[in-house]
């Protein structure tokens, strides 16, 4: 078992956005995180990660207790995330942001890094291979030396991808990967989650686009009003009785805003 | 004796909390810290000089010519150093900082030019008219200032919590966005609050010019200080915790001059901005939330 | 022949520029992480005081007064930063402004130490005393054709120079490591470079300490410079002076800062009549900087273009280039 959530419960003032979630995932999967909008599916991202602390419940990542410890800490422990509205560092070049998505896996510090000392020039030359590799793997190699900002905005969301396996994650939060994309790059997206798990990355993905999910997801769990609505295989969730009104209501409202 | 401290200590204070709300208003509904504020704040103490000493005019029309010529300088502010950054991709959060500072030391070099550095004195007709009460001495200058400065307070409470204008400005506040989409003319509400916060400086400046007779280009930075140490003892962007923060720190003044060293009276302001910093960064006042300050 | 065109003016202006360049590195490397310090005339004053302490009341050979003067101005960093920097960036530049004002008041009201506002002079000067030393091992400055004085002017920008291309050696090193890259993904995105890993309250205050540093190291350099201080040296127009040097000359890199350092320490001597006028026309600068060009007038772009021009004339002169460059 890699991640897992007991009874999470998220408050904001008086508002409940997260009540008594739990579920757990298990190595090598991908597990899909559904929900209409605001069904709190970002936040649990956020509680995982402990830029918000929960207010009650607990998290274990591979046994061990992870709640309470500070986000750059969980990241170091192996779990790495992108973000719904793309936060790349945006005046940096492509090469360096996912040179930056390795720090936590290096050491060398100021005295080092000016000395360039052997076991840093070792460091640096380990970070550029891991990062070009990297590139190569979402197919970004030869904009390395582009401007982030100045990319497409499907390459924005694989160059995040690839940023956060930087990190050498063994959990990579995927938070809405396919937004915004066309047919083909949803499908090269597709291939690309993929490689990822082949490589012994367990993934948890939030998205929207169905057909995506229940082509991809190992198993799924549907939230709805910040509590946990249905778990299972994308053919048991497509057969819930409640999910199915959930979405159909959800859907309505879509509409409308 | 202390209760005469304590009264000079009120009010010192109360003028503190008449300048710290110019810089808790702008912060509420902008976010940014205006440095010229302090400057403002000068700039009406010398309007006030010009109109009652050199040309020998009463007081209430100093009162007016300040508030005219600070509401000029709040909405130039606005317009040359705050608009044309907002909105604008890839700017620092740094940068109205930065422009307000520009604003400030333009306007502090601009007064030491045409007045000179020194101290001018602030002539009235009423600054020796004092009372008796028992054993205490009190001015009426002091109490004129006390009136002012709380009649001061409750109008801005009542405008806030009760007009349209004064509703629109918490609302900005809360969320610009969502106040927009609401239908609140965010432009104009922004531009209100700083001419608002402007006009509260120049009167502030008045007011210290009475409570001590002298004024000097260089008061806007120690005020502009003291300014920002209230904000941050009484919580950033909060109105009542401007003012409970202004009369704490015009007593602690008061005290220190009183029973300590008179040369680390200007300390005493920034010793809070550490301490409060350490111990309970939201403020005295602030509520306690996680994402305070962030 | 080097004594005739050897002018102690201009070498003290010199040594002025070199010591506004450090100044302007200490703003900087605060700024690459994002965080604004205002309170690096305060860093710069105790690093003077504690420096002409030191060697005038215990005698403590200069580079180790130089020296100390620094780290105890790191100490009041790490102190000053860690409460302030774990809130944004607005509380930081509040808190150090106040600081700045908290360390002149002591300055002026120590008089004890301090000698108050009239100022420590009879600071031992940093050229004189190497001359002394040189003395010892029998040199003459006459035998370079420089008269005494002109020896003890060149002795300090020397060493100001070395110090320097130390300095910008040593933070374009950093910069171009994982430190560097830590800093400028906190300054670009706080809570994205926390989720990548990096640990954004250690490399806040690691900048803002090195910042501390800078500005009293600096400001140790000043007092045996001048071989007088002041507090009135150490006020708030200074820090505005140092912010000048960085939003002027460019904040996005080094360069920047020592472009902006070193036009802003020659203008008002070139121009006499500006000098009355100096800040007003600052704060013209800092308007119409964050309007028009917030990064500063020295850029990334600026700085290719630059590197670009320069290729070509290699190639030009080296019979390479087009018929442009013919």
């Amino acid at each position: 078992m890699v991640l897992e959530l007991k009874n999470i419960t998220k408050n904001f003032g008086g508002i409940s956005a997260l009540t008594d979630v739990s579920f757990q995932i298990n190595e090598g999967e991908i597990f899909g995180l559904i929900g209409p909008n605001g069904a709190g599916k970002t936040t649990l991202f956020n509680v995982i990660t402990n830029m918000f602390s929960p207010t009650s419940g607990e998290i274990s990542f591979l046994g061990e207790k992870i709640s309470g410890l500070k986000p750059h800490k969980i990241t170091d422990k192996g779990i790495c995330r992108t973000f719904q509205n793309i936060r790349l560092f945006s005046q940096m070049s492509v090469l360096e942001n996912v040179l930056v998505g390795g720090h936590c896996r290096s050491k060398s510090g100021v005295i080092k890094s000016v000395l360039r000392t052997k076991s840093q020039r070792k460091e640096e030359t380990n970070s550029h291979d891991v990062a070009l590799e990297l590139l190569e793997l979402v197919g970004l190699s030869k904009f390395q030396d582009s401007i982030a900002e100045n990319l497409a905005y499907g390459q924005q969301r694989r160059l995040e991808i690839a940023r956060a396996l930087a990190s050498n994650p063994k959990l990579l939060l995927l938070d809405e990967p396919a937004a915004g994309m066309n047919e083909t790059e949803t499908e090269s997206l597709f291939d690309l989650i993929k490689k990822v798990q082949k490589r012994g990355v367990t993934v948890l993905l939030i998205e929207h686009d169905m057909p995506f999910v229940m082509k991809l997801c190992d198993r799924i769990t549907v939230l709805n009003f910040g509590k946990k609505l249905a778990e299972g295989t994308p053919a048991e969730i497509q057969n819930n009785q409640e999910v199915i009104e959930a979405y159909l209501g959800a859907e309505e409202d879509d509409e409308i805003a | 004796m202390l209760l005469e401290q304590i009264i000079n200590g009120i009010t010192l204070g109360s003028i503190y909390a008449i300048v710290a709300l110019g810089f808790t208003l702008v912060f509420g509904v902008l976010g940014i810290i205006n440095m010229a504020h302090g400057e403002i704040f000068m700039i009406g103490a010398f309007i006030g000089v010009l109109i009652t000493s050199v040309l020998g005019l009463p007081l209430w029309i100093a009162f007016i010519a300040a508030i005219g010529v600070t509401v000029i300088l709040g909405y130039m502010l606005e317009r040359i150093a705050l608009r044309p950054l907002r909105g604008k991709q890839g700017v620092s959060h740094l940068a109205p900082l930065i422009s307000t500072i520009g604003v400030s030391i333009l306007l502090e070099n601009l007064s030491h030019h045409i007045f000179g550095a020194g101290n001018h004195p602030f002539r009235h007709s009423f600054a020796q008219i004092q009372f008796q009460i028992g054993s205490i001495t009190v001015y009426l200058v002091q109490i004129l200032i006390f009136v002012i400065s709380i009649t001061l307070m409750v109008v801005l409470s009542y405008w806030l919590s009760k007009t349209k204008a004064g509703k629109a400005l918490r609302a900005t506040a809360e969320n610009l966005e969502t106040a927009s989409l609401l239908g609140v003319n965010t432009k104009r509400t922004i531009t209100t609050t700083v001419i608002l916060a402007s006009a509260l400086g120049g009167i502030a400046g008045i007011l210290v010019g009475m409570a001590f007779n002298s004024v000097n280009p260089q008061m806007g930075l120690s005020m502009g200080l003291k300014g920002l140490a209230i904000i941050i003892l009484g919580g950033m962007g909060n109105v009542k915790g401007a003012m409970a923060g202004g009369l704490l720190l015009g007593l602690a003044e008061t005290m220190i001059v009183a029973y300590g060293d008179s040369g680390y009276r200007d300390a005493v302001a920034f010793i809070t901005i550490i301490f409060i910093l350490l111990l309970r960064p939201q403020g005295i006042f602030g509520k306690n939330t996680a994402e305070a300050g962030r | 022949m080097l004594g005739d065109i050897i002018n102690p003016y201009h070498l003290q202006i010199v040594s002025f520029i070199l010591i506004n360049i450090i100044l302007g590195i200490s703003i900087y490397i605060t700024l690459s992480s994002g965080q604004l310090s205002l309170g690096n005339a305060g860093f710069m004053g105790i690093g003077a005081y504690t420096s002409a302490l030191l060697t005038i009341n215990f005698d403590l050979p200069i580079f180790l007064g130089i020296i100390l003067g620094a780290v105890v101005a790191g100490v009041f960093g790490i102190l000053i930063g860690i409460p302030a920097l774990r809130l944004s960036g607005v509380y930081l530049a509040i808190a150090t402004l106040g600081f700045g004002e908290v360390i002149r008041v002591i300055f002026v009201n120590w008089d004890s130490i301090t000698q108050g506002s009239i100022g420590l002079s009879g600071i031992p000067h940093l050229g004189r005393e190497l001359f002394k030393t040189f003395k010892l091992t029998g040199f003459d400055p006459d035998m370079l054709g420089l008269k005494n004085n002109q020896f003890i002017y060149l002795l300090v920008v020397l060493i100001l120079l070395l110090v320097n291309i130390l300095l910008v050696w040593f933070f374009i090193r950093q910069n171009k490591s994982r430190v560097g890259r830590a800093f400028a993904a906190i300054k670009m995105d706080e809570k994205a470079a926390e989720s990548m890993g990096i640990n954004i309250t250690y490399y806040k205050v690691l900048s803002f300490t090195q910042g501390a540093i800078l500005a009293g190291f600096a400001g140790a350099l000043y007092a045996h410079v001048m071989a007088y201080i002041s507090p009135a040296d150490f006020a708030y127009h200074r820090a505005i002076d140092i912010l000048i040097f960085s939003i002027f000359g460019g904040s996005e890199l080094i360069w920047g800062a020592i472009f902006g350092a070193t036009f802003m320490t020659i203008l008002p001597e070139a121009l006499r009549f500006i000098s009355d006028y100096r800040y007003m026309i600052y704060g013209v600068i800092l308007i119409a900087m964050m309007a028009f060009r917030p990064q500063g007038i020295i850029d990334v772009s600026l700085l290719k273009w630059f590197k670009r021009k320069l290729k070509l004339k290699r190639r030009g002169s080296l019979g390479i280039g087009t018929k442009k460059y013919n």
